[in-house]
């Protein structure tokens, strides 16, 4: 059995993946193909390959051959919106390029790819749960989705022009949970949370250790194809922020996207101003497919992945808050 | 975030409730409105937080919301807290007299399709009323909201929380697989929005895809006719130039809307009928008939013409648009 290599390591998923492979596979089967080391206590081998340098298929050619790779788990995406457009593009769209250029040529046998339900772009026209075989159309002026969407697209080009490559997408709903730390934390950790007047969308939450369990469940198994990782069911927007015990502050949209855009630009924003399309429309995705064929099923519906959040996120409160007489 | 809140909140052992937002919102919730209108003033006297601001807006909220939905956005609590409101129009408002509930089969999928009218969605709210109080079995009705209410702002999360769903096939046929109860109005935009002058004229059948539905799930279609909706709100002419920019597909002038503002939303009291008649199978057709287009054509005009004969029979024996 060849090595199964893994990039993004230093990302929630894919290191909390390496950990687990790690204790069932075994380190030796394992290879962290990454700028940053793994932790030392791991001890799983460790080849230093920047996605981003103009060579770097060669590179991943060269260490695929070198250690025999079987199979690559490829994570190394972000989670947010950056500023630093030109390097997100070059890591996320061209980087998977070069995993797959290099995964073809030294004859991998399987590329497990992290993708987002963001791809499918929020629309009011979107059926209440999204299936695989669905279109994807996200807005193309969101370069944070833009870089995903074209991943996607490699590996489907891929996967058509290599029909030995065997390549599963995952598509993940947006992660909250224990350790989380994205761009939709940092809004959610406001005392006082904008939403668009008018809007109250079902959203997904993806507790993190379902989403382990369903990377997990790709690795070491001949499903190709789109698969959605979500949880086993949506809650209305308000209903999480109230949960929260956040104030929503209604904000009327043609009001909204600029001034989100101002404010991305400025360097306060999270997010730019098309995002404002992801607290207004839809875009929950169906779980049927991941589990019939890779057989996971959610434990976790988006209710528990945000009190997980807040468990998390606040613990001494609410352990006081327990221990206190009713 | 570690902020020490500046009030012992009522109840608590001073140093024990370190109250950042969750624990108190949990405890709010908990609690209750009262409680936390009275955390709040209680909070008042020495300095209001945040803390208690949120917790008071949270328990609020879940004063009327339920913390859970179902997997279309239905919130049972929401449902019935608007109730009363929904039981007033259908009594005493609109006075709606249903006939032939029990054509609705007792449990399975079903189609109800019936005519739209009223430039706002009343029809599907009455039907679904009809239904969960008239019928033997209870049945709750889901009915499939057009584009232009399921996307409109304000409207459209109420009315999911209510139990509609916008209307497409995906939508329409993953409720129909699990077994419940839909209703739809093929019509569509052309039958919402019609004017005064053209009442009880059916409109197109779309291009038959509510029939495909039904095939392809082999769910029965159930005809229904309401009549009195098609005159609550009396369009006499549509200023399309208006509704265009904003979004909507046509923006009606009524003798009240918009010349008194608000007061133009609220519908006139006419007397209401819905019937529902004998259920036309599907299920000997297969689902491959879906793509038969001359099959979905024929049941698409069958049942159109059930409707406009139930709607003819009711008007011919109809007296007055008020009582009926």
């Amino acid at each position: 059995m060849g090595r199964i290599a893994l990039t993004g390591t230093a990302s929630l998923l894919g290191g909390r993946l390496l950990r687990r492979l790690a204790e069932t596979k075994g380190a030796a089967r394992l290879l962290v193909v990454d700028v940053a080391a793994p932790p030392a206590a791991l001890e799983v081998r460790h080849r230093a390959v920047d996605l981003t340098e103009p060579a770097a298929d060669q590179r991943l050619l060269d260490v695929f051959r070198e250690e025999e790779v079987e199979e690559v788990l490829h994570f190394a995406f972000y989670a947010g919106p950056r500023r630093d457009a030109a390097h997100a593009h070059e890591l996320e769209s061209i980087g998977t390029l070069a995993v797959l250029a290099a995964a073809a040529a030294s004859g991998v046998a399987r590329v497990v790819m992290r993708s987002f339900t963001a791809v499918y772009g929020a629309r009011g026209q979107n059926p209440a749960f999204l299936t695989e075989d669905r279109p994807l159309q996200p807005d193309p002026a969101l370069g944070w989705v833009r870089d995903k969407l074209e991943a996607e697209q490699h590996a489907a080009s891929f996967a058509r022009r290599y029909p030995d490559l065997k390549v599963a997408v995952l598509r993940f709903a947006p992660l909250l949970g224990p350790r989380v730390h994205t761009f939709y934390t940092r809004i959610l950790d406001r005392r006082v949370v904008p939403v668009l007047m008018g809007y109250d969308p079902l959203v997904q939450m993806l507790h993190p250790d379902d989403a382990l369990a369903a990377a997990e469940a790709a690795v070491d198994r001949a499903a190709a194809g789109a698969f959605n990782v979500v949880p086993s069911r949506p809650i209305p927007l308000l209903t999480a922020l109230h949960l929260a015990g956040r104030i929503p502050v209604p904000v009327p949209h043609p009001v909204a996207y600029p001034a989100a855009d101002l404010m991305w630009a400025a360097g306060v924003g999270e997010a730019p101003g098309r995002f404002c399309d992801y607290v207004r429309f839809p875009f929950v995705a169906d779980g049927e497919r991941a589990r019939r064929e890779l057989g996971f099923a959610a434990r976790h519906a988006s209710r528990d992945a945000l009190m997980a959040y807040l468990d998390y996120r606040h613990p001494p409160a609410r352990l006081s808050a327990a221990a206190a007489p009713a | 975030m570690s902020s020490r809140p500046k009030v012992v909140p009522m109840r608590r052992p001073a140093g024990a409730a370190a109250a950042s937002s969750p624990a108190a919102v949990e405890a709010a919730r908990r609690d209750g409105l009262l409680v936390a209108i009275a955390r709040a003033v209680e909070a008042g006297r020495h300095g209001l937080t945040w803390e208690n601001l949120a917790a008071l807006w949270s328990a609020a909220y879940f004063s009327w919301h339920s913390e859970d939905v179902d997997e279309f956005g239905r919130d049972a609590k929401f449902t019935e807290t608007i109730r009363p409101l929904l039981e007033f129009l259908y009594t005493v408002w609109w006075r709606v007299e249903p006939a032939g509930v029990e054509n609705v089969p007792a449990d399975g999928p079903a189609l109800v399709v019936a005519n739209h009218s009223g430039v706002l969605p009343w029809d599907g709210v009455m039907i679904t009323l009809a239904l969960r109080h008239e019928h033997p079995a209870r049945r709750e009705c889901r009915m499939l909201a057009l584009d232009m209410f399921a996307l409109l702002p304000f409207l459209a999360p109420a009315l999911a929380r209510t139990g509609a769903v916008r209307a497409s096939q995906e939508n329409g046929e993953r409720l129909l697989r699990a077994g419940e109860l839909v209703g739809v109005f093929p019509e569509g935009v052309k039958g919402v929005g019609k004017r005064y002058r053209d009442r009880y004229k059916l409109a197109r059948f779309g291009r038959g895809g509510f029939v495909r539905l039904a095939l392809r799930t082999a769910a029965p279609l159930v005809p229904c006719a309401v009549v009195g909706a098609e005159e609550i709100h009396p369009v006499i002419a549509k200023a399309d130039w208006v509704g265009r920019p904003i979004g909507l597909p046509y923006f009606p002038i009524t003798p009240s809307f918009p010349l008194l503002g608000p007061l133009g939303v609220v519908p006139l009291p006419t007397k209401w009928s819905i019937d529902f008649a004998d259920p036309i199978s599907t299920a000997a057709y297969g689902p491959e008939a879906a793509d038969d287009p001359i099959l979905v054509n024929r049941l698409s005009e069958q049942v159109r013409s059930v409707i406009q004969r139930m709607i003819d029979g009711r008007l011919a024996r109809r007296r007055s648009i008020w009582f009926g």
